[in-house]
């Protein structure tokens, strides 16, 4: 497992794990489970500062360690513009060219607007982002987005914050048989049984936010995921047995001794 | 130290009265002068560098926006 490294946009990354850093119960039980985690990207929003509390201030005084890969998010885009415009400004502080394209077709499902999330890639990759687009799990508009050049893909597992884990087990598959770069299931996750279940399907990471930071212990919840990454990683890797509509003993019966 | 001019700007979609000259003036009127901010004065983006030499006047558009936590 040493040499199994996954690599996006030229950094190889020894964890399988993007963590979100919103809704932690505050910010010491967040630094301890992005530990417990393992993961080496970080997820941020960019949002204007709150001028009436600006002692209440930004996450990153919060996080230490500046090993860690920044991938902000253009959350709150409704438009390829919008998420540029966002993308520009993370750019800007000089943390990271990496960039989650995000752009929710509405409140409701959040769900990302293809046809957006497709000209926001194009647009972004032409100014030299490396550019992670959150897109639904249809292995169609994801071929689009590695064609336009973005450096992974992140199929959703279900829609964002809902824990209702992998809705389409057959899409996620084809989308991995299909893909010539890493595929992130980004969004839907709940459990480690989930993750387990994406890792399996060959997936090569997940990002995860809500199911972690909700839990009632986070920390525990994040160290779970953990396990649950390389548990799912090992057993695709090591090829599962093919399944069988009746038993086979595993021992044998030629020899048994009451015949 | 000669006295700031008088300026009302819209600051992260308010419209704000204070006394500045630059885009510094403005970071530090509003206290986040060393925090880890990223400027925006009509629409375009400045750099560090630039925030003591931009000018600010009436009627500017100022964003001042930062990370924070997101999935």
């Amino acid at each position: 497992m040493n040499n199994d490294t996954l690599r996006i946009g030229g950094r190889s990354l020894a964890s399988r794990f993007f963590i979100g850093t919103g809704l932690f119960p505050n910010p010491f039980v967040q630094k301890e489970a992005i530990k417990a985690s393992g993961a080496e990207v970080l997820t941020f929003a960019i949002r204007r500062v709150n001028l009436d509390a600006v002692e209440d201030d930004s996450i990153l005084q919060h996080i230490e360690d500046d090993a860690f890969q920044y991938l902000p998010n253009t959350s709150g885009a409704s438009t390829a513009e919008e998420a540029v415009r966002i993308a520009r400004l993370a750019r800007a502080s000089g943390l990271s060219d990496w960039i989650k394209v995000e752009i929710s077709a509405d409140a409701k499902t959040l769900l990302p607007d293809p046809i957006e999330t497709l000209r926001a890639t194009e647009m972004l990759v032409k100014e030299g982002f490396t550019v992670l687009p959150y897109i639904s799990d249809d292995p169609v508009i994801c071929r689009r987005l590695e064609e336009a050049g973005a450096a992974a893909i992140m199929p959703g597992a279900a829609p964002i914050g809902t824990g209702l884990g992998i809705l389409n087990p057959y899409n996620l598959g084809l989308i991995v048989e299909e893909a010539g770069v890493p595929v992130i299931v980004d969004a839907g996750l709940g459990t480690a049984s989930d993750v387990t279940k994406a890792m399996e399907l060959g997936v090569d990471g997940v990002l995860m936010n809500t199911p972690v930071a909700k839990a009632k212990d986070p920390v525990m919840m994040a160290c779970a995921m953990k396990h649950a990454i390389e548990a799912g990683r090992l057993a695709y890797l090591s090829g599962r047995i093919a399944r069988k509509k009746y038993a086979s003993a595993s021992s044998g019966l030629e020899e048994f001794i009451l015949k | 130290m000669r006295n700031k001019h008088s300026v009302e700007l819209k600051v992260n979609g308010v419209k704000h009265s204070l006394e500045a000259d630059t885009v510094l003036d403005v970071i530090a009127h509003f206290g986040l002068k060393g925090k880890p901010i990223i400027v925006e004065a009509d629409g375009v983006i400045l750099t560090p560098e630039q925030w003591s030499d931009k000018a600010v006047a009436s009627g500017m558009i100022i964003e001042l926006v930062h990370f924070v936590g997101g999935g």
